[in-house]
Parts: structure tokens; C-alpha cells; sequence
């Protein structure tokens, strides 16, 4: 590394910060700090959905970067989620190893999926890519379920927790989500970002201009992976239960997860987190509203189409909205997927 | 103006959440339920019977001169959930145990936090051999393991029938694939041939292929492991083929229930199922439990029901007889349980890999002119089997 070198990355690095504003520390320090001062208003039950909504955050923040700012819809990502998650549970099953290196290992057999799917649909376009992704996971879930010798099948993999309170699963999670937030607003801010939203604003234009689009959505694909692949593992861990219609399900997974895209914000990076949080904790009031009954879903799902009626860019795409007064637009850079396509 | 309004809407619907206020005197005690999602039916028919043995329980002069709740509360068939749900009424609402559950999944999230936090939890219809088998103490369950499905059928087929080979057909869930292995070891102990071993996925539209390929095998014995309209369409298909094994015997779940014979019509005669309960079984109080169902709810309930049913006064007489209301005093209770129920006798004990497992025997039932039979074992029969069977070209 010469000196001009490392002179220009860490210049890089200092604009990287100043973009990435306050917001991310406030978040994450309010959040490391709740236990320690606030310790009082938590329970268990309330960590558990803290956890979940941290979980689903990076699930969503790994689909978004995908299918928000590459512009790659998939509606599979059941298919990555599931595979870090049977990574982990098969380490502890069949090698005895702990379920804990999945969260990386996990990672990487999910790249290595994703590279067999993404070599062969990157091909296809549009529709084509989202319903060959819908098909991988349940592929997925199919050998999952079937390969009982490998996977014991339907009767799932059971792992003894690690811990029986809830604080270390807090800080894990809280961290694995503050990294994936970082990396893809890395990612972003870097030439790969703009490659991502060239290739989603015109595919063709990108083409022209000579970028490799298939090389650049498999690379989206791989960072897309990983981290679902990472949440998966740790519902793995955390869990310490699953089998094959939980973690490759298509609608408790893979479409939940675009909820929490869609309704956050697609191709925003506040997005994915406050969708979860909308998915995971007002879906959680609304369950326990007392008079719903079991029309408690009804009335989400109400909740949810006036969102995205009145929201089309979810709730951080729509911030001004909400706050008329406040008339400029949250920075949501490199620009919203609705911008006009020819 | 719509949007605010629309907001308002949204505003005013969480600001109606209210805690439900339950009696100051009252015992309430928690159970999640899937009431919505694929698995709602059970959930229903479970939290109908819970309801009915509670009224009864609680007009009899409730637990301790105080009167018995529930807190029941839908997981949505999802393990996550139930987890919350757990989660919250152990550490916030404070409840000393927790009932219930509907599928394996589910019941295994409960168990493993009842069992970091010690707090008494009865399974009531989760299956999987494994739940009891983690040396949980304060996990008990009440109903059969999968394990413990097909033992009254294996005697009435030794002594009866005398297959030389079998064919198994499951749909592969949880239940169907752990079924049809423990089905295929039986077997195996028994010197049957497994001619077919063969999985589908549940809710296929054709069965014809599958059924061909028994058909050229012809086993003595058609094992299936399917729910109520996939048991409706394998005899249907098995019909047309003109399947000749010397007996159809069902796997449980869907060949026990009315609907099945509804949708079977005639295909369904002489069918033989493995069943866990039906209201001809001689337990004081089954017939009657089927027949208040019936008139409270206007549907039939079949053994998920009864497993609830019995799971609210297996709950009650645990704690008329804790020292205190304490998890650590209802534990101990609940392990010195003997009472009979109109799902058989309740009794937790350890033997073989389980520990706090009931025991109980299972029946063998026959669909004889339209009607689920009880005829083995001989002393809880309704009426005498029929074998051999005849072929499907000399019925009428």
C-alpha cells in the first residue's frame, strides 16, 4: 500500500461517516444502552420481540438491497434464510459442532447457493428472476423435507440454547444488525451502489454504458445472501428449533420479508428496520387486541393497505408525507425506485 | 383530509388496546392455540372444548373456592409466536403454568422455555416422540406419543390379519414421515415385508401413480398416513384402480373422521384405522363429552378435542391438590396425577427414553355400513370385525 493510497481510503472512510449522519449511532446506542439504564421497563417477553423485530430488520435490509436498490425482486429469500438456518442446526446435528459457527459458514453456503441461482437467472429478467427464485425455496423446502437422513426431514433439528436469558441473544442480534446496516450502506456509497441503481433504473442504458449487469446483480445477490443467510443461522440459535415448513416457508418468510421491505421503504436504508418494527411489534399489539379476536389479522391487514395505499414508498420512502410541514425528502440516496422508468 | 382520517383510524384502533381485566379471585392459567392459519379447525375445536370442561369445572365450585380461567391466545400455527406468547405470560403476566399448544413445533418452543423457566407445562396434542424425551422435568404430556399410534393395531394385525408384506404411503409432515418410520421398524420386528415406503406431499391432486405402483406390488397390507381429504381421495383412487390389498388400514388422523366417510362414501367400508379415541371407547364420560359437544358447538369433535377437554381437568385436579399456587408446587402435583378422563387414565411416569409421558392404549376402528366401529382390542369393541374383506367387484 503506497502512502496516496491510504491517504485516499481513509479520506473515503471519513466521508463515508459523514454521510452516514447520526441516526445510526443514536439508534444503536439508545438500543445498547436500554438494558443497562432502562432495565426496569424490559421483560423477557419484551427482548424476545426486540430480537424478532432486529432479525426481521436484517432480513428485510438483506432482500432491500437486492430487490430495492439492485431492482431484483425475489420471492425467495426463504431459500438463504433457510439454508444459514439448516447450515447451523446440521453443524450441531450431524458433526456435533456448535450451531454458532453457522452464522458465518451459513453465510457462505448461501453465497454458494446463490452463485448456482444467480448463474443461471441472471439470465432471465423481471418476472422470469422472481418466479425462479419462488421456486428455489421450495425446492429447497422439498429436499429439506424429503432428505430425512441428511436433514431428519420434517421432524426438524432441535439444538440445546445457549443461553437461557436473553441478553446475550440482545447484544448478538443488535450487533449482527448494526453490521449489515453499515456493510450495505457501504456497499451503496461505493461504485458497486451505483452500478446496483444503474442496473435497476435501466438495465439496458447500464449495458450500454459497460457494465456487466449480470455480474453486478450476482454480486448483490451474494451480499443479499449472506445476510439472510445470517439471520437464519441466528434464528437457529436463538430458537434452537427448526424443520423445514418453518425456515423455507414462502409466506412466513420469504413474502413477510418483502412486507417489511415494502412497507418500510423500499431502497431506503431506514426502511427495512422500521417495517420490522412494524410488522413484528404492531402485529404483536394487534394480536393481543382483546375485543379482535382471531379478526386480529383482518385488521393488520387494513393497517397494512392503507400504508401502502397511501404510502407507495413505504413509511420512511414517505416520511413527508406524514409530516407535511417537513417539505424536502429524506435522504434516500441514490434516489427511490419510483423514479420514471422510459 | 382521507389520509388523516385514515390515520385517525389507525390511531384510535391502538389506543383501544386494553388489557383484559380477569377477575381479581380468579386462577388463570395460559394456553396459545392456533385459532388462525392452516391449523385453525384444531385450534377452534380445542378452544371450544377447553371452554366446556371450564364451565363445568367451574359450576362444580372451581379450584380452591376460586374460579378457574384461560387465557387463551392465538399463535397463528407459527412457532415464533407462540414463543411470544409464552414469553408473556410467564414473565409478564406471571401465569404459574401453561397448557396447550397445537402442533409439535409449537409445543417444542413451549416446552424448552418452560423448562428454563420452570414453570409446569402440560402437552396436550404435539406428538413428536422427542418432546418428552429431553429429560424435561417440568414438561408433562398427556396425550400419545406418535410412537404409541399404530400398538393396537400391530396386535390386532398379528393376531388377525398375518400380513407376509406391507405397503406405507404418508404424506410427509412431521406426523406422516415419524409415522411411517416407526410404522416401517414394526414391521421390520415383525417379519413383514415393506414392499412400498413412499412419501407425498400433502393435498396432491392424484394419487393414481402412487397407487399403481402398490397395485403391482400388491402388498397384504395398504398403510396410510394422511389427513381427511387426501384419506378421502387415496380410497376413491384406490377404488377406481381396483386396488386389492387384503386390508386398507389408516395411519390415524384423517381416516377417523366423518368427513372422511362423507367424501369416501362407499370406498370408505371396511377401512381399518388406527384410532386414539372415539366416543364409543368405554371411558366414563366419552360418549357424553361427544354428545354436549355436538349439542354446545353443532359440529363433532373428534380426539383433539377430548385431548383438550381432558387437558382442562387433568389442569384443575393439579391444582385443587398443590400445596400452593407456586410452578415448583403445581410441578410436583402434577407428577402424582391418577385420574381417569373421558380421554382414558392420566398418569405421568418415565419408561424408556420419556419421562412425565402418559401411557395409553390405542384402538383399532372400522368403518362398517357407514359407521367408525371400535373393534379391537375385544374388550373396548362396539362391534365384531370384518375379515377378510371382501373385493371390490363383489361389493355392491
Amino acid at each position: 500500500m503506497s502512502e496516496p493510497n491510504a491517504a485516499v481510503s481513509a479520506n473515503k472512510l471519513m466521508d463515508f461517516l459523514k454521510e452516514l449522519g447520526p441516526a445510526f449511532w443514536i439508534v444503536v446506542a439508545v438500543l445498547a444502552l436500554l438494558p443497562v439504564v432502562g432495565g426496569f421497563l424490559l421483560n423477557d417477553y419484551i427482548y424476545h420481540l426486540i430480537i424478532l423485530t432486529l432479525m426481521w430488520s436484517i432480513m428485510g435490509m438483506a432482500w432491500n438491497l437486492l430487490g430495492g436498490f439492485t431492482g431484483q425482486v425475489s420471492f425467495g429469500h426463504a431459500a438463504f434464510f433457510g439454508t444459514g438456518a439448516y447450515t447451523g442446526g446440521l453443524l450441531a446435528f450431524k458433526l456435533g459442532i456448535s450451531a454458532w459457527y453457522g452464522l458465518l459458514l451459513g453465510g457462505f453456503v448461501a453465497v454458494a447457493l446463490g452463485a448456482v441461482i444467480g448463474w443461471i437467472c441472471f439470465r432471465l429478467r423481471g418476472p422470469y428472476f422472481a418466479l425462479a427464485t419462488l421456486a428455489l425455496a421450495e425446492i429447497m423446502r422439498l429436499v429439506a423435507n424429503n432428505w430425512v437422513d441428511f436433514t431428519n426431514g420434517p421432524m426438524g433439528i432441535q439444538v440445546q440454547r445457549t443461553f437461557t436469558t436473553k441478553l446475550p441473544y440482545y447484544y448478538i442480534v443488535l450487533t449482527l444488525a448494526a453490521v449489515t446496516y453499515l456493510v450495505i450502506r457501504a456497499v451503496i456509497a461505493s461504485k458497486l451502489g451505483y452500478y446496483f441503481v444503474a442496473i435497476r433504473e435501466d438495465q439496458d442504458a447500464a449495458e450500454a454504458m459497460g457494465i456487466p449487469t449480470a455480474r453486478y446483480k450476482r454480486l448483490s445477490l451474494y451480499f443479499s445472501a449472506f445476510f439472510m443467510a445470517m439471520a437464519g443461522a441466528f434464528y437457529m440459535v436463538y430458537m434452537g428449533y427448526i424443520d423445514p415448513h418453518v425456515v423455507y416457508a414462502l409466506h412466513d418468510i420469504s413474502i413477510i420479508t418483502i412486507m417489511v421491505a415494502m412497507v418500510g421503504g423500499v431502497a431506503t436504508f431506514w426502511g427495512p428496520p422500521v417495517g420490522a418494527l412494524i410488522m413484528i411489534l404492531i402485529g404483536e399489539l394487534f394480536r393481543r387486541l382483546p375485543w379482535a379476536g382471531t379478526a386480529h389479522l383482518t385488521f393488520f391487514g387494513i393497517l397494512l393497505i392503507v400504508i401502502i395505499i397511501y404510502m407507495p414508498n413505504g413509511v420512511v420512502g414517505d416520511t413527508h408525507k406524514l409530516f407535511g410541514f417537513l417539505r424536502r425528502p429524506v435522504s434516500r440516496a441514490p434516489g427511490p425506485m419510483t423514479a420514471e422508468k422510459p | 383530509m382521507k389520509r388523516l382520517s385514515a390515520l385517525c383510524l389507525v390511531a384510535a384502533a391502538m389506543l383501544a388496546l386494553v388489557r383484559p381485566l380477569w377477575a381479581e379471585d380468579s386462577i388463570v392459567v395460559g394456553v396459545p392455540l392456533p385459532l388462525t392459519g392452516d391449523q385453525a379447525k384444531f385450534g377452534e375445536m380445542e378452544k371450544n372444548s377447553y371452554l366446556m370442561a371450564l364451565d363445568e369445572i367451574n359450576k362444580a365450585g372451581g379450584v380452591k373456592g376460586r374460579k378457574l380461567e384461560l387465557d387463551i391466545q392465538d399463535s397463528q400455527g407459527k412457532p415464533e409466536v407462540a414463543r411470544s406468547i409464552v414469553e408473556n405470560f410467564i414473565d409478564v403476566k406471571k401465569y404459574p403454568v401453561v397448557v396447550g399448544a397445537y402442533s409439535s413445533s409449537e409445543s417444542k418452543q413451549v416446552a424448552a422455555v418452560a423448562q428454563e423457566k420452570k414453570i409446569p407445562y402440560l402437552v396436550v396434542t404435539g406428538s413428536a416422540d422427542d418432546i418428552t424425551q429431553q429429560g424435561y422435568d417440568y414438561v408433562f404430556r398427556l396425550n400419545h406419543t406418535t410412537e404409541m399410534y399404530p400398538e393396537g393395531l400391530i396386535t390386532f394385525l398379528n393376531e388377525v390379519v398375518k400380513p407376509k408384506t406391507v405397503a406405507i404411503l404418508y404424506e410427509n409432515t412431521d406426523f406422516g414421515t415419524s409415522s411411517s418410520k416407526s410404522f416401517a421398524k414394526v414391521a421390520e420386528q415383525n417379519g413383514w415385508q415393506v414392499l412400498i415406503n413412499e412419501g407425498y406431499e400433502k393435498g396432491a391432486l392424484d394419487f393414481k401413480p402412487l397407487l399403481q405402483k402398490v397395485k403391482s406390488a400388491n402388498p397384504d397390507v395398504l398403510y396410510m398416513v394422511s389427513y381427511v381429504m387426501d384419506a378421502a381421495k387415496l380410497m376413491n383412487d384406490a377404488k377406481a384402480l381396483r386396488v386389492e390389498p387384503k386390508l386398507f388400514v389408516g395411519g390415524g388422523a384423517g381416516f377417523t373422521l366423518p368427513e372422511f366417510q362423507i367424501n369416501a362414501k362407499d370406498a370408505a367400508e371396511y377401512v381399518i384405522s388406527v384410532t386414539l379415541w372415539a366416543p364409543e371407547v368405554k371411558y366414563p364420560g366419552a360418549r357424553q363429552y361427544a354428545e354436549n359437544y355436538k349439542k354446545l358447538y353443532g359440529g363433532e369433535s373428534d380426539y383433539h378435542g377430548v385431548q383438550a377437554y381432558a387437558a382442562a381437568y387433568v389442569l384443575a385436579d393439579a391444582l385443587k391438590r398443590a400445596k400452593s399456587l407456586t410452578p415448583k408446587d403445581i410441578r410436583d402435583a402434577m407428577a402424582t396425577t391418577d385420574l381417569m378422563t373421558p380421554y382414558g387414565p392420566v398418569k405421568f411416569i418415565s419408561f424408556g427414553k420419556y419421562t412425565n409421558q402418559n401411557k395409553l392404549p390405542s384402538f383399532v376402528l372400522q368403518w362398517l355400513k357407514g359407521q367408525p366401529q371400535t373393534v379391537w382390542p375385544k374388550e373396548y369393541a362396539s362391534a365384531p370385525y370384518v375379515f377378510p374383506v371382501p373385493r371390490w367387484k363383489d361389493r355392491h
